[in-house]
């Protein structure tokens, strides 16, 4: 029987696309304060560099200059970081990177601000750097802070390698380079800060958390944390890429400053420097199999390159551990990984979240090992496939929702066949591939997985959600607002999200790791029970009635005698008793027992799994080296869909980023500077994208998820690149072990 | 630096201001006259499309333009499309579509879309795409996009 929804699984209509469709929407940048001055930030010119001298005298005398701030003035905390404190809001004695913040100027135009910035005079100290990781965690490497370049080290391994490689008839091993690569938000790094009278202050920042944001200000001016109001504004898309505190923390400090408001906007160019990027990773990667196919063992080394400072790098380097066996049962496994300060800009959270790197090297070399033992890339997939009740080698137990993954690789052979059936253009060869991925939801055991949301009946019947984390983009409002829709029987026209306000919103946590729509939507599913009873009890006081025997439904208070009363005239009739009716509830992410450190090898493993698979068919020109996809089919389970426009456009985004991380991508040191523009940093456009496209949606339920929804905002891009890196191989039999794929690895011209 | 005087036709009103002439048509809009929804987002180097308006009937980085250089002619920006009742089919069919994520790539792309259409009003799907590659999006893979121009010309119901 299938269960009739009203709102669930619809495309509904997003209620911001009206005002961003036509430029009201506020974004940080385009919001405004009574005499607000600008910020100015100086940048460190070297990429290891100490600092001998710092004068800002000159500066301060710039006509319009209200301060010139260095790390000396920061009255709190002068460091911070989300998993190690060690990146200095503004460098004091040594900067580890270029563009590392070293001086702010406030003045009252920008234009004072930039002129004010020229004059601070600093004297560098040049100091050896180092750029990859490998080099960088070797003894003898330039030391960029105290405690050695290795920040953080996992060897974690299964079974007994020796024996799983003395079972395979064949290995293969080979080392794979992925690129830095940025997340790549048209919405630069913003952030507004006011100082009131009162002592307290209040800060708008395009953020994934303002909660974080909330603590770290507070921290840097020492101030209790009540004091400081943080506040989204619309977010123009954050990938990953706003978890970490950015330019919160400084336009506070100036609003501090200079007892005024503050408005700080990274260029595109500052933007590139400052913000978390993927990591760049090296990654051995050894593979046994038996003649059938069936894996046997595997070994992986793994570098990534977390820049000057740690961001969320190791935790990225635990999943890359936990997803380096990618959707398959492999009995002997052993992981090491390494995340590895350097002096490149920092790398942290983005999309994916150290799973893309996993899975390159997992699917590339499944298709080699496939053809040196005579068997498809399907074939050797279908050997070897996770099940549910399959053990991973981090002691994860697959649940019933890895049903799924068999169907994704099902679809994707029939996909892989009608892909082969088109005709290729004369001249060019073509072929066809394909990846799996399996990318894990939520933040993992271990640490705090909690998310809090409230609902608010307004005295007009619509339904207030004080959602908790912010909607960076992708549209979790509306899937809150439908899954609140659907729980209370109302329409999604009647519910509306607030921008989150942490005067104001319960903490929801931070909106990533695929685990929003989950983790909010159970949230609201309680809430909404809760808001139920609560109208129940006082309709019953009002009816004069025992509220056991009122029912609800569909906005409506049911009494004894089958009479139907319209909820929202008890909800007015509370309100003028200054009675309003509220429900906040937490949903704590469930792990099992069994994920506590005494039972498994890593800290804090991942239980829940999404899936999905990639059929890419690529045509290249084999005198030019030059790769077009010309047909991509990407298929994914969700468990449940609650917005399929939303789904699809997570679906199609995803793809497109994932294009990138394949074919264009990198944030390459060249000569001496990063490449830091959208001029040399190629983001796929309109014309990049395969013409023939089209997105799969598979609903294999997730007994835990709301309505039985996973999420789906990360693996859209996790396959991606080993599916156009398997389809040139078919094409060419050039095999790629560095990302992105350009003509020149293509032909072999690469030194 | 003195200000220059300069006198364009902007969302069809007869506009005259004094202006550094060193500022770009993006900063004015935004930072003079308060139209945000022009948006920067390469940093002023042509490079996403989030700036576009339109000047005499071409789709145009803003950021690129000199305050000087619009004098006499005719800029329209996302405010200058948009009815005072109700949308522009264009903004109508991009939020139906599902087009619209983020969101600060809109007001550029549907620019860019109504620049297209206005010159070209049945284009092939590789002209919409060509007439899109100066928007960059990291939302939405585009696909939804060019489903809402192909709604739009379908419709029939530019103008």
């Amino acid at each position: 029987m299938t269960e009739a929804f009203q709102s669930v699984g619809k495309s509904v209509i997003r209620k911001d696309a009206w005002e961003k469709a036509t430029g009201q929407a506020l974004y940080t940048a385009d919001l405004s304060a009574e005499d607000l001055t600008f910020g100015a930030i100086l940048r460190s010119p070297h990429h290891h560099a100490r600092i001998l001298n710092l004068d800002v005298t000159a500066a301060r005398k710039v006509p319009g200059v209200k301060a010139v701030i260095t790390s000396d003035d920061i009255p709190g905390e002068k460091v911070f970081g989300p998993l190690v404190q060690d990146q200095p809001s503004l460098a004091s004695d040594v900067v580890r990177h270029l563009g590392e913040p070293v001086a702010l100027v406030i003045a009252s135009t920008r234009i004072a601000a930039e002129k004010a910035r020229e004059r601070i005079l600093v004297s560098y100290q040049e100091l050896e750097a180092v750029f990859d990781p490998v080099e960088a965690a070797q003894p003898d490497a330039p030391q960029l802070h105290t405690d050695g370049n290795i920040v953080s080290e996992l060897h974690v391994g299964d079974g007994d390698i020796t024996v799983g490689f003395q079972e395979a008839d064949v290995v293969v091993e080979g080392t794979y380079n992925l690129p830095r690569i940025s997340p790549g938000y048209m919405e630069p790094e913003t952030s507004l800060a006011i100082w009131h009278e009162d002592g307290t202050i209040t800060v708008w920042v395009s953020s994934q958390h303002p909660f974080t944001d909330q603590a770290v200000i507070a921290a840097a001016l020492d101030m209790p944390v009540d004091q400081v109001r943080v506040k989204s504004a619309v977010i123009g898309g954050a990938f990953g890429g706003k978890e970490d505190s950015s330019l919160s923390i400084l336009a506070a400090l100036g609003a501090w400053k200079i007892r005024g408001a503050v408005k700080l906007v990274n260029n595109r160019r500052e933007s590139f420097l400052a913000h978390p990027k993927r990591h760049p990773a090296r990654i051995h990667y050894k593979l046994g199999a038996r003649k059938d196919g069936t894996l046997t063992a595997l070994q992986a080394e793994a570098y990534l390159d977390t820049g000057a400072y740690a961001s969320y790098g190791p935790a990225v380097a635990m999943i890359t551990t936990e997803t380096m066996t990618g959707s398959y049962h492999i009995p002997h496994v052993k992981v090491d990984s390494y995340v590895v300060y350097t002096n490149s800009p920092l790398s942290g959270a983005m999309r994916g979240f150290g799973s893309p790197q996993s899975h390159f090297a997992v699917e590339s070399t499944l298709d080699i090992l496939a053809e040196r033992i005579g068997l498809t890339p399907i074939e050797i997939r279908e050997r070897n496939i996770l099940q549910p009740g399959d053990q991973l080698y981090t002691k994860v137990v697959m649940n019933e929702s890895a049903l799924a993954l068999p169907e994704c690789l099902q679809k994707g052979r029939e996909i892989m066949n009608e892909f082969r059936a088109a005709e290729t253009t004369p001249g060019k060869l073509s072929g066809v591939g394909i990846a799996l991925a399996a990318q894990s939801m939520g933040l993992g055991a271990n640490v705090p997985d909690d998310s809090s949301h409230r609902l608010e009946w307004a005295p007009d019947g619509s339904v207030l959600i004080y959602l908790g984390a912010p909607d960076m983009g992708q549209g979790l409002a509306a899937a809150a607002e439908q899954i609140t829709a659907e729980a209370l029987g109302i329409p999604y026209e009647r519910v509306y999200s607030l921008p989150l306000d942490t005067l104001e919103t319960p903490n929801g946590n931070v909106t990533c790791a695929s685990r929003m729509t989950y983790m909010a939507g159970n949230a609201l599913l309680d809430a909404s029970s809760s808001l139920i009873q609560s109208l129940l009890n006082e309709a019953g006081r009002l009816l004069d009635q025992p509220p056991d025997q009122l029912k609800y439904r569909d906005g409506m208070v049911i009494k004894p005698d089958g009479v139907e009363v319209p909820a929202v005239e008890f909800i007015s009739r509370l309100a003028e008793e200054s009675i309003t009716l509220t429900a906040e509830s937490t949903f704590s992410f469930p792990y099992p027992e069994e994920t506590t450190p005494q039972h498994l090898p890593i800290g804090m493993p991942h239980v829940l799994y999404c899936f999905g698979a990639q059929v890419a068919r690529v045509e290249v020109d084999p005198d030019l080296g030059t790769v077009e996809v010309t047909h991509f089919a990407s298929i994914h389970d969700v468990g449940k869909v609650i917005n399929r426009a939303g789904v699809e456009g997570q679906i199609e985004g995803g793809v497109a980023t994932g294009l990138g991380y394949a074919l264009y991508e990198s944030m390459a040191l060249k000569g001496d500077a990063w490449v830091d523009s959208f001029t040399e940093y190629l983001l796929p456009t309109a014309v990049d994208l395969p013409e023939n496209y089209r997105s799969v949606i598979l609903e294999v339920p997730e007994a835990s998820g709301p309505y039985g929804a996973k999420g789906i905002g990360e693996i859209p891009l996790v396959p991606t690149a080993p599916a156009v890196a398997n389809a040139l191989y078919d094409a060419l039999q050039v095999r790629i072990y560095d990302l992105p794929i350009t003509p020149e690895k293509v032909m072999g011209l690469d030194k | 630096m003195k200000n220059i005087e300069v006198e364009f036709t902007l969302n069809g009103k007869k506009t005259s201001l004094s202006s550094a002439p060193n500022l770009t048509l993006l900063d004015v809009l935004r930072d003079e006259l308060g139209l945000t929804g022009v948006k920067d987002s390469c940093g002023g180097e042509g490079e996403c499309g989030a700036c576009t308006v339109i000047i005499n009937g071409k789709p145009v980085n803003s950021c690129l333009v000199f305050i000087g250089q619009v004098e006499g002619l005719q800029v329209t920006t996302i405010e200058g499309i948009t009815p005072e009742d109700g949308y522009h089919p264009i903004q109508r069919a991009f939020v139906e579509a599902g087009a619209v994520q983020c969101g600060y790539c809109t007001p550029g792309a549907i620019l860019a879309t109504k620049a297209l259409l206005d010159s070209n009003p049945e284009p092939s799907d590789r002209q919409i795409r060509e007439g899109l590659s100066g928007n960059l999006c990291r939302c939405t893979g585009y696909t939804k996009m060019l489903d809402a121009v192909h709604r739009v010309i379908d419709e029939g119901q530019d103008d």
